[in-house]
């Protein structure tokens, strides 16, 4: 039997399609993706995950590494967090190791990059799902996604696994609830993705544009409230901000 | 879930309270919260809402809820209940509880 | 509510507690009613504060903002509402340049609703970092063995400091799921004392990840939030760094290491049974002294 062909394309050929003939200086190690390209002719420094891989304390380190490598010799250089993993492998010994320390000190590199004047962008290119999207992806100043890309907390069928609500009640409220729909488009509308990209948009010439346009301000509520997935927060954080305030 | 609504006469609060509004429990497996709020109408009745996880006890709430109107003055009361499944005991004790934070403050 | 276990109070209880008698103004309080839409939709029981009270007050006399996460309302999970009142805290907090304390108690995102509750995390590690630029201290507290797990677990290791007792646990993945993943040999989540090793604030204080360990009462913890809320933990090239080579060591020395009792004796820990009744800061000296 002729074995099902992946429609899926590989780490390198998406890496092509962002960088080009420059992504050659970019290494893949056991899906975890490190190095520089270039980007509308000007020099990117490029970490992330490929392959859907998990995410453990080791790549964590890795990806910290190459950002504060970065920050000390490539000054201002913006940095392209590509995001494909399918999360934290539920594991003992990377949990008495601290993995949530392991995260957070990943974090805290990109936030001294962020304000050393490096650009943060990040392209969501495969699965970008819970805690492998918010040890790094999420914390870029804008985010940008594959249209292809599987994006979000979890499909309804895992959602509905857990909670013990059946899966059709929750397809049902995600018509009006988009925050409970898996995947690009809806978490663009809560504000959480500035833009998909569908397979026939120019990303070199995109990435070149969100790099330009890019501000440090978080505007992911505002997004959300102005593209109905989101309703609540901004307002609430308004609130929060004006009763202190009195 | 199941919600209801009715007021219960009720002896008037007393005319100065601690506080304007009280909170006692959590909601969570076999528990609730109960908030009493001053400005519940009218004011010779105790006014109360109530949300229940479990669906049809609806009249041992509403026995539960005439009798405290009866024994507590707490006409004018807004009385709102979130239950997630509690014991009875419990909802008398939480009505209390938030009636005593209310009228004499947390201590 | 002098001499109360400190895990065993709720949220609200904590909270008083802590804060100088009568100086806490809670925001957003129970009358506003502001519920969870979601839950409401599933069915599911809502609460007036969605799990989180928050508000200002003063520790010893100085004014801070505080939060405190209600673990056992639906997890203490973060929803829409629970992740924006959380988000606005610290950005008040470095608007009005005062430290913000979270107590926590949360299992990470409510799934019931979605990624909205995963986003309401991100935005807050950024409000976190906004006040860590602007030396505002952030303090967690993890005191309860619903503990910090998920994306709180992940957002806790972004504040400034850390107090845990030996009731809090600190991690992403809970024994359940690890459990269900390597299997019951590998990981017994019933064997409470292997997966208090694992996450629990003793061990997480041996490897520098907690910064205090303290007991489990509500005075032991305000002297503790007292201690830090003049300080401030700063992000610079040195502090990345030196982090960096911490945890490279780490995952060096103890990264084929199945045994949490080799992780405690190779901190200094010599009386493994002496240090597992020891509490508080009775453990923290006992590993000190290597006894």
């Amino acid at each position: 039997m002729k074995k099902p062909t992946s429609k899926k394309p590989s780490a390198r050929a998406v890496l092509a399609r962002l960088f080009g003939p420059s992504a050659k200086g970019i290494a893949i190690e056991k899906s975890v993706v490190t190095g520089y390209a270039t980007v509308g002719g000007a020099k990117v420094c490029v970490i992330g995950t490929c392959d859907g891989t998990y995410i453990d304390n080791e790549a964590a380190l890795r990806l910290a590494a190459h950002v504060i490598q970065c920050i000390d010799r490539q000054p201002k250089t913006p940095i392209v967090m590509l995001v494909d993993s399918a999360g934290q492998e539920p594991n003992r010994v990377a949990e008495m190791l601290g993995l949530a320390s392991y995260f957070g000190h990943l974090l805290s590199c990109l936030e001294l990059a962020r304000r050393k004047g490096h650009t943060l962008i990040t392209v969501a290119t495969g699965q970008a799902v819970g805690g492998a999207f918010l040890c790094y992806g999420m914390f870029a100043d804008r985010i940008y996604a594959l249209a292809s890309a599987s994006v979000g907390l979890m499909p309804i069928s895992a959602m509905s696994a857990v909670t013990k609500i059946p899966a059709s009640v929750l397809q049902k409220l995600s018509k009006t609830m988009p925050s409970l729909e898996f995947g690009a488009e809806p978490f663009a509308l809560l504000g959480g993705v500035e833009e998909v990209w569908s397979a026939t948009d120019d990303v070199q010439a995109k990435l070149a544009q969100a790099i330009a346009t890019s501000t440090p301000e978080d505007n992911r509520a505002e997004l959300g409230k102005k593209r109905g997935g989101r309703k609540l927060a901004l307002d609430i954080r308004k609130k929060v901000l004006a009763e202190s305030a009195r | 879930m199941e919600k209801f609504t009715k007021a219960f006469p009720s002896k008037p609060l007393p005319s100065k309270t601690a506080k304007p509004w009280a909170l006692a429990g959590v909601v969570g497996s076999g528990n609730l919260e109960v908030m009493l709020e001053r400005g519940g109408k009218p004011s010779d009745a105790m006014e109360c809402h109530v949300e229940t996880s479990i669906p049809g006890y609806k009249a041992s709430w509403l026995a539960a809820l005439a009798d405290f109107a009866h024994h507590y003055p707490a006409g004018g009361a807004k009385v709102t209940i979130h239950d997630q499944g509690a014991p009875p005991v419990l909802v008398n004790l939480r009505l209390r509880q938030a009636y005593d934070h209310l009228t004499k403050g947390d201590k | 509510m002098s001499g109360a276990l400190f895990h065993e109070q709720t949220a609200r209880q904590r909270i008083a507690a802590l804060a100088d008698a009568g100086s806490f103004v809670e925001l957003l309080p129970p009358p506003e009613r502001i519920t969870s839409p979601y839950l409401a939709q599933l069915g599911i029981p809502v609460s007036f504060d969605d799990g989180l009270v928050i508000g200002h007050a003063k520790i010893g006399g100085k004014k801070i903002y505080l939060a405190a996460q209600v673990g056992q309302f639906v997890g203490g999970a973060v929803g829409e509402i629970h992740g924006a009142k959380l988000t606005g805290l610290f950005k008040a907090a470095a608007r009005d340049k005062l430290p913000c304390v979270l107590i926590i108690e949360s299992g990470g995102v409510r799934l019931h609703e979605g990624s909205a509750g995963e986003i309401a995390i991100a935005e807050t590690m950024r409000a976190i970092f906004e006040c860590r630029a602007l030396k505002v201290p952030t303090i967690a507290v993890i005191a309860t063995d619903i503990g910090a797990y998920g994306g709180i677990g992940i957002l806790s290791t972004c504040c400034d400091f850390r107090i845990m007792t030996e009731h809090g646990r600190l991690g992403i993945s809970g024994p359940i799921v690890i459990e269900k993943w390597m299997g019951k040999k590998a990981y017994d989540s019933a064997n409470r004392a292997l997966v208090w090793k694992t996450s629990g604030g003793k061990t997480k204080y041996l490897l520098g990840d907690a910064d205090a360990l303290v007991h489990d009462t509500s005075e032991a913890v305000r002297d503790g939030i007292a201690k830090l809320l003049a300080k401030s933990s700063a992000v610079s090239l040195a502090s990345v760094k030196a982090r960096q080579k911490d945890l490279e060591k780490r995952l060096k020395r103890f990264g084929a290491t199945e045994d949490p009792d080799a992780v405690w004796k190779s901190m200094g820990v010599r009386n493994i049974e002496a240090a597992s009744l020891a509490s508080g800061p009775e453990f923290a000296a006992l590993a000190k002294r290597g006894k």
